[in-house]
């Protein structure tokens, strides 16, 4: 073992700069808080990537069918709620960016280089994302795809700092009456230190810490917590406002779809690995044996709401075309040349009971920007899954 | 009881084993994060991406944090030591709901002519939520005022 000190003399920390509360015990319970916050993210970050990239080794469930409205609405809430938090914890360490000497040895500097990716990634994630909430894209990159590469980035940062900051987060985070008072080791700063001071103490920062958390979730979460709808006045989204009272992401106009959806010439199509290809028209599809199903539809931007569908089991086509039992599928849009013009059901959601194409919500047709004529809606599934202006099934 | 920032801290342990398993860990995650986003650069455009990460990074670092410094300082030269803490809290609660609400009051979504985006007025909401924080703040401190006036 052996003994140092560190960065007593670091400019930044002395002077009208200083603040007792930029303590190691606030920077411990901050980072702590992060870090349970982060992981939360990682988690359910990874877990709408999986819906939307789907492996063959892990296949998501579609049940409970509110179980990815709970994950992304608990996703894009934390990242809100993280905002003061890093901003806070930020506040405290911001002072021991100038180290002097710069470097002292091999572990201080690979510690410190592990900072940038950290800082940068937090700052990168937390931003983007509530930016991309706001549909504000002041970048040229695809958003889910540089959201998902940059959060290996910071988690990657993330578990070196955690080994760099293990122990004397431990000892900062044990209780202040298990370490020696300060005062009795020297008198002089123990007085400095534990005096009180005039502003937020260290547990008045930490409240205020969580009461901005608390006050940007109790503004926003109402867009996928309908209980609390009325006090989302910084949402982005209102469960109840859009077309006949319901949001859409992406409207019909926007998807280039306003003459294709609405043409004479519709057609619905079941084709690919089947033993008798189907066709079929507007009404001959509304004719087929209607299913219906309370199901949500929740935005991965974080709003979502939960309404009776109608329409036709994607079962029972797969059954009337012959497709062979554990068939895939993917629902092909007439939105064309985008990210969304295919979405993939594997066996389980494609023959699932309430996996419908859905021709109705709210017991009325569909609106255009809903996906009329005809949409997927599943248990279980992101809303940029559930495809909009269905042309087409090809069987696998 | 809090160690005060300029001094030394306390004697710990050289960093041991934990600490480089879970730098190679985590380099080793990193790699795997940068690796992707080069493989996958018609998507992540790592150059406008970089532009943002290390921006962002310096935005706070060189901007965002000096600047608050000041704030603070200043908040603590302006305000009466009884009322400094509660000032203090307002300005921070009130500031994360500012910087939130940053790209919904610009209304950016609005060129997307998406109807259902953005469907409220976010700047008179922003005024609501923050007038509701300052009303609070002025609560307590007028509560604390009477209850060490008896």
């Amino acid at each position: 073992m052996r003994r140092f000190t560190t960065d007593a003399d670091a400019p930044l920390r002395q002077g009208p700069y200083q603040s007792p509360l930029r303590d190691e015990r606030l920077a411990a319970i901050l980072g702590a808080s992060l870090g349970v916050l982060f992981i939360i993210l990682f988690v359910t970050g990874l877990y709408s990537h999986l819906h939307q990239h789907p492996v063959s080794w892990l296949p998501v469930p579609s049940r409970p069918v509110g179980l990815f409205r709970v994950t992304q609405g608990v996703h894009v809430a934390a990242g809100i709620a993280s905002i003061p938090v890093l901003l806070i914890k930020l506040w405290v360490v911001w002072p021991r960016f100038v180290s002097i000497p710069p470097v002292k040895r091999v572990s201080h500097f690979v510690e410190r280089v592990g900072l940038f990716p950290l800082v940068a990634g937090a700052i990168f994630m937390v931003f983007s994302g509530i930016a991309n909430i706001a549909q504000w894209y002041p970048w040229r990159f695809a958003f889910p795809a540089a959201h998902f590469w940059v959060a290996w980035v910071t988690m990657g940062a993330l578990v070196a700092h955690l080994g760099a900051k293990w122990y004397i987060t431990r000892r900062a985070l044990r209780r202040p009456s298990r370490r020696p008072a300060l005062s009795a080791a020297d008198p002089a700063l123990g007085t400095l230190a534990e005096t009180a001071h005039p502003g937020l103490s260290r547990r008045g920062l930490l409240a205020t810490t969580a009461a901005a958390a608390g006050a940007l979730t109790v503004v926003t979460v109402g867009q996928t917590f309908e209980p609390l709808r009325r006090l989302a006045i910084l949402a982005p989204r209102d469960p109840k406002v859009g077309p006949r009272g319901r949001p859409v992401n992406r409207s019909a106009a926007n998807a280039g779809v306003l003459s294709s959806a609405t043409s004479a010439g519709y057609r619905f199509k079941v084709e690919g690995r089947v033993a008798r290809p189907l066709s079929f028209t507007l009404p001959e599809l509304r004719a087929l044996a209607a299913h219906q199903a309370n199901l949500p539809i929740a935005c991965v931007e974080g709003w979502s709401f939960s309404a009776p569908w109608s329409g036709v089991r994607v079962r029972d086509l797969l059954d009337m075309a012959g497709a062979a039992p554990g068939a895939t599928a993917h629902v092909q849009s007439l939105e064309a040349n985008s990210p969304y013009t295919f979405s993939y059901l594997d066996d389980d959601q494609a023959h699932d009971r309430d996996t419908l194409l859905a021709t109705h919500l709210d017991g009325q047709p569909l609106s255009l920007d809903h996906g009329y004529p005809l949409r997927l809606i599943g248990p279980g599934r992101p809303g940029v899954n559930q495809t909009k202006w269905v042309t087409r099934l090809v069987v696998r | 009881m809090s160690l005060p920032s300029s001094a030394p801290e306390e004697t710990r342990h050289r960093p041991g084993a934990g600490f480089w398993i879970s730098a190679v860990v985590g380099w080793a995650v990193i790699g795997y994060g940068l690796r992707g986003l080069f493989q996958h650069h018609v998507d992540t455009r790592p150059a406008n991406l970089a532009k943002f990460f290390i921006g962002g990074a310096l935005l706070h670092d060189l901007i965002v944090a000096p600047l608050l410094l000041v704030v603070g300082v200043l908040v603590s030269r302006a305000t009466p030591e009884r009322v400094r803490g509660v000032v203090q809290a307002a300005l921070i609660i009130s500031g994360s709901l500012m910087l939130f609400s940053y790209p919904l009051v610009r209304g950016y979504a609005h060129a997307l002519h998406n109807p259902t985006s953005l469907p409220h007025n976010y700047a008179a909401n922003l005024a609501i939520a923050v007038g509701v924080v300052w009303g609070l703040a002025g609560l307590v401190i007028v509560v604390r005022a009477l209850r060490r006036a008896h």
